[in-house]
């Protein structure tokens, strides 16, 4: 196992301190009441963790060093521009990808590793939904490789996306909206502890997206851990704990409130044009 | 109507296809493969040496005819030898040692009009057609010249009998198989190419399912309807149903009505194995695709080499010595063998030959669902 290949960038100013994993972070006491409902999870308490993870393309560094820890029962959001590795550290994170170096743990459990795949919901940046079917043999599809027989988790995860009453409608004539929520009641049906969800809002009108985060705010406070991606700084706010990712790296992790603090700036799209800078200044 | 708009279009169709280095070598490169090969086997083809018995039972006389056969043939590079009865003569055919036997009439004597009957396999009718023909001519040689006698009639049989006068008995076998395999992969190639492109993949992957499973069920999925596919198509070219005339409508007959000697369930299985290989095929290289398109663009590489060395077009005996490796290679091959022992030897499982067609087409089938099953990329096995 690689461990920790030397942080040799690890002098930036305004990073250090704040991206290599820190347990629980400060602030965070309040919020879950963690590991109810998490069977299994390590007592460490960590239900995500990355260790020196290391992905390259070629000459191309994706992600490049990333180690943190992720808390059972919170909503940690992976905030970056477009191309700054937050896909690719989701593959990571869910196995579907080899690291380079390093490694990732899922529920106490090196991935890649079917047993917790089966614990992981995974939601696609596509929309991933077989357009052929209908809503409901697609919820159904997904539970079946899941291994969920029963109805009733299926019925729930389309209650949830507000597409219970469209079950046999078929999927490739729904809006794009409509198919994101199918997408994600997809990643639902089998009630994962762990859920990885990449730009889930995208598309989805404002009404709805408060009802996904109010969905997403029970989960968590069941005992999920829930790792939403997202480009849009206006959805930051509502996660418990926010890592910023560029250039592979991240470049500060901490609640909104620390992250503006950190940065002395009073909005987070600054904050992080801001803790980009620093970043970018030093390579 | 604006020429810069449709200069636009043109250019634009120009840049797009100039990046796509597959459309431009099927465009350019493929055909003139193509018809080299083809003009390869066509020119180089050559007649094969025919191997004859001949059963002589008339004495003295046809000792000569079957001499000068003998010279004849020998002036191809083919052979012609004495066997002591019909029974040797087909035991030769059925083992390969001769590709032609010649039945020598049991009178042959000046004036008298002459029969001969010669005897091929049948299992090849277009191949065995060229065969007969060489034969047939170097008896006109060897009658004329060695007792100038009358013309001889040949009357051509074969070891399953008289071959049928349905001018699409010869093709029917090839054909029927061919025409499965190729729908089938065709539509396993893209339904798991909309799987990787679509996303679904991807998110399958994310899932506990196994490589293995995934290769399985499609094999399943569309080896239900491969089945049915070749049920439909085997009953409509075996099938004859005569509708009674009604009313103001004639009678008609509904179906091909090929002729089949053996089993015609045994036909469909060695066809639906045949297609199962389709399907894994259809998986495994839709690895390398990237669009529709490019599954279609395989068909060139994969499907129409096939259809040239595996006999339906030419025949396999006249295929170009150095092609003959191929053949054996070729997946469609076995499929087509396994048709003809069944529908025009009528063999059954018992036959060596078309339990040899069998394992290959299963062990095919397998090989391309594992390769297949292994280049699903994923971490996890």
């Amino acid at each position: 196992m690689a461990e920790e290949a030397g942080r040799s960038a690890a002098a930036e100013p305004g990073v250090a301190g704040a991206a290599p994993g820190a347990g629980a972070a400060p602030g965070a006491g309040a919020a879950p009441g963690a590991g109810a409902g998490v069977a299994g999870a390590p007592s460490a308490g960590a239900a995500v963790r990355a260790s020196g993870l290391v992905k390259t393309f070629g000459p191309i560094r994706a992600i490049d060093d990333v180690t943190f820890d992720l808390t059972a029962g919170r909503i940690y959001g992976l905030l970056g521009p477009n191309g700054s590795g937050k896909t690719t550290l989701i593959r990571l994170l869910t196995g579907m990808a080899r690291p380079t170096a390093g490694r990732a743990e899922v529920l106490g459990v090196p991935m890649p590793s079917r047993a917790v795949l089966a614990r992981i919901g995974y939601m696609t940046q596509s929309d991933g939904i077989y357009p052929g079917l209908t809503v409901g043999e697609n919820a159904r599809f997904f539970a079946a490789v899941y291994g969920v027989h029963e109805r009733g988790p299926v019925d729930d995860a389309l209650a949830v996306v507000d597409l219970a009453d469209r079950v046999d409608a078929v999927a490739g004539t729904l809006s794009g909206g409509q198919r994101r929520r199918l997408s994600l009641a997809c990643a639902l049906v089998h009630r994962p502890p762990v859920l990885f969800l990449d730009e889930p809002t995208v598309g989805i009108d404002p009404l709805l997206r408060v009802e996904f985060w109010a969905h997403f705010r029970s989960l968590a406070a069941g005992g999920a851990t829930i790792v939403v991606s997202s480009h849009v700084m206006d959805e930051a706010d509502r996660c418990d704990e926010l890592l910023f990712i560029r250039s592979g790296k991240v470049i500060a992790r901490g609640t909104g409130a620390e992250i503006r603090a950190q940065a002395g700036t009073p909005g987070l799209e600054e904050a992080f044009l801001q803790l980009g800078a620093a970043v970018g200044a030093t390579r | 109507m604006s020429g810069r708009r449709i200069l636009a279009l043109f250019r634009r169709v120009v840049q797009e296809i100039r990046r796509d280095h597959r459309s431009v070598a099927l465009l350019l490169v493929v055909p003139v493969v193509m018809t080299g090969l083809i003009a390869f086997i066509v020119r180089e083809g050559e007649s094969p040496a025919v191997d004859a018995v001949v059963v002589n039972t008339a004495g003295p006389p046809g000792l000569v005819v079957a001499a000068a056969l003998g010279v004849a043939l020998e002036a191809d590079g083919g052979t012609a030898s004495l066997v002591a009865d019909e029974a040797a003569a087909r035991a030769a055919i059925e083992d390969g040692s001769a590709s032609v036997a010649v039945l020598l009439p049991a009178e042959i004597a000046p004036g008298v009009a002459m029969t001969v009957t010669i005897m091929t396999n049948g299992l090849d009718p277009a191949g065995e057609s060229t065969q007969v023909a060489q034969v047939g001519r170097a008896m006109l040689a060897a009658t004329a010249s060695a007792t100038g006698m009358t013309v001889p009639t040949i009357i051509r049989t074969t070891l399953y009998g008289v071959p049928s006068d349905d001018p699409m008995a010869p093709f029917a076998p090839a054909i029927l198989g061919f025409l499965a395999y190729f729908f089938v992969y065709i539509l396993t190639g893209i339904s798991f190419l909309r799987e990787r492109t679509g996303g679904t993949l991807e998110r399958l992957m994310a899932t506990p399912v196994a490589r293995g499973e995934v290769v399985g069920g499609y094999l399943l999925g569309f080896g239900l309807f491969a089945t049915l596919q070749v049920a439909i198509l085997l009953a409509w070219g075996f099938g004859s149903v005569e509708v009674p005339a009604l009313g103001p409508l004639p009678s008609f007959s509904v179906g091909l009505g090929l002729p089949i000697a053996g089993s015609p369930l045994l036909a469909f299985i060695v066809v639906v194995v045949a297609a199962l290989g389709a399907v894994s095929l259809g998986i495994f290289l839709s690895t390398f695709a990237r669009t529709e398109l490019q599954v279609v663009q395989f068909i060139p590489i994969v499907i129409v080499p096939q259809f040239l060395l595996c006999g339906v077009l030419f025949p396999i005996s006249s295929l170009p010595e150095i092609l003959q490796p191929l053949v054996g290679l070729m997946p469609l091959t076995y499929a087509v063998d396994g048709m003809r022992q069944v529908l025009i030897a009528g063999a059954d499982l018992g036959q060596t030959a078309l339990q040899v067609d069998l394992v290959v087409l299963t062990a095919v089938a397998v090989f391309f669902a594992t390769i297949a099953s292994l280049t699903i990329r994923r971490e996890i096995a």
